[in-house]
């Protein structure tokens, strides 16, 4: 064996130092490079659409759908039954909205009012939305009805979050 | 609204528009062991049953803690039951309806400062079951149209 191929006792422990130091670096390094890019890998929030409806059962006439989701509230968590009014718009357009009057809360019934037959009406105390959610002025309530975020993926409608349309 | 800080914040100021009271009446009596499981779960349907039109009509209908009460003694309970009735209509109420399964009640109804809604119950059953939801669904619309024919 020649001296060039031997490897010295400086040189053995220089490449153990640099290789067990490499690894101690490596192990710090990489869940704070992981903490970095976190943000980048997150799945979006909230949007978490639920399927609810065969695209083919919505009709021009505004229909009560029904769907349950999982909810975290403090101390509980639950299935809460949502519910919303689902319709085609003259453009053919899938309109979803809350049935959550914006006044105080109550549920609100499509044409159950014999007076209104084409309009939302909210039996407490007699508030009113035109069909495309808008609230009709002179009665209690102050805001458009929320509508939902909805997609359509293979026949199947499906819902998201209610966003509010803020005050007329 | 219920009983709960969120919702007497949002009651508060618009006290004017909830004219409505609902209270729970729920029997029990724990020295009977033969009636427990009954009476709990007549509890649980009443629960489920009034939180069920506090949600659909939340805007006008206040409901009230629980009333909770040995079953039977319906003239010392007549009583306190009043008492919280009149409290309530200082806020004010307009209507006040008293909810229950227990039949005892309903030959002491004109002495109730409120108007009884008594509903034959399931006595037996499983809340999960889907015979007894259809018949809460069926009978908490039933209800709801009897509260609106007062409004």
């Amino acid at each position: 064996m020649s001296d060039k191929k031997r490897v010295s006792r400086r040189q053995f422990l220089n490449y153990t130092l640099t290789g067990v130091g490499g690894f101690m670096a490596a192990g710090m390094l990489a869940p704070m490079v992981r903490f970095a890019i976190d943000p980048v890998l997150k799945s979006k929030e909230g949007g978490d659409l639920k399927s609810v409806a065969s695209v083919d059962e919505i009709t021009k006439e505004p229909q009560r759908f029904e769907w349950t989701i999982d909810q975290v509230d403090g101390w509980y968590e639950s299935e809460v039954q949502k519910t919303a009014w689902v319709y085609k718009d003259d453009n053919d357009e899938i309109v979803a909205l809350s049935p959550i009057c914006t006044h105080l809360g109550c549920t609100v019934d499509w044409g159950s009012n014999d007076e209104y037959p084409n309009e939302f009406y909210c039996p407490c105390h007699g508030g009113r939305y035109t069909k495309d959610g808008d609230n009709v002025p002179g009665t209690p309530p102050t805001a458009p009805l929320p509508v939902f975020e909805h997609e359509t993926k293979e026949g199947m409608l499906y819902l998201g979050e209610a966003k509010d349309r803020g005050g007329a | 609204m219920k009983w709960t800080k969120a919702d007497m914040t949002q009651y508060l100021p618009e006290k004017q528009y909830v004219d409505t009271l609902m209270i729970p009446l729920i029997p029990f009596d724990p020295a009977g062991d033969q009636q427990m499981a009954g009476q709990a779960f007549q509890r649980e349907l009443n629960q489920v049953f009034t939180n069920l039109i506090e949600k659909e009509y939340r805007g006008r209908i206040f409901l009230s803690p629980d009333y909770a009460y040995l079953k039977g003694g319906y003239e010392k309970e007549k009583e306190r039951l009043n008492e919280w009735i009149q409290r309530f209509r200082e806020q004010p109420f307009e209507h006040v309806f008293l909810f229950t399964f227990d039949s005892g009640w309903k030959r002491h109804e004109d002495d109730l400062a409120g108007r009884l809604i008594w509903v034959p119950g399931m006595s037996s059953g499983s809340m999960k079951s889907t015979e007894t939801q259809a018949f809460v669904k069926e009978q908490a619309r039933g209800i709801s149209e009897l509260i609106q024919a007062y409004w």
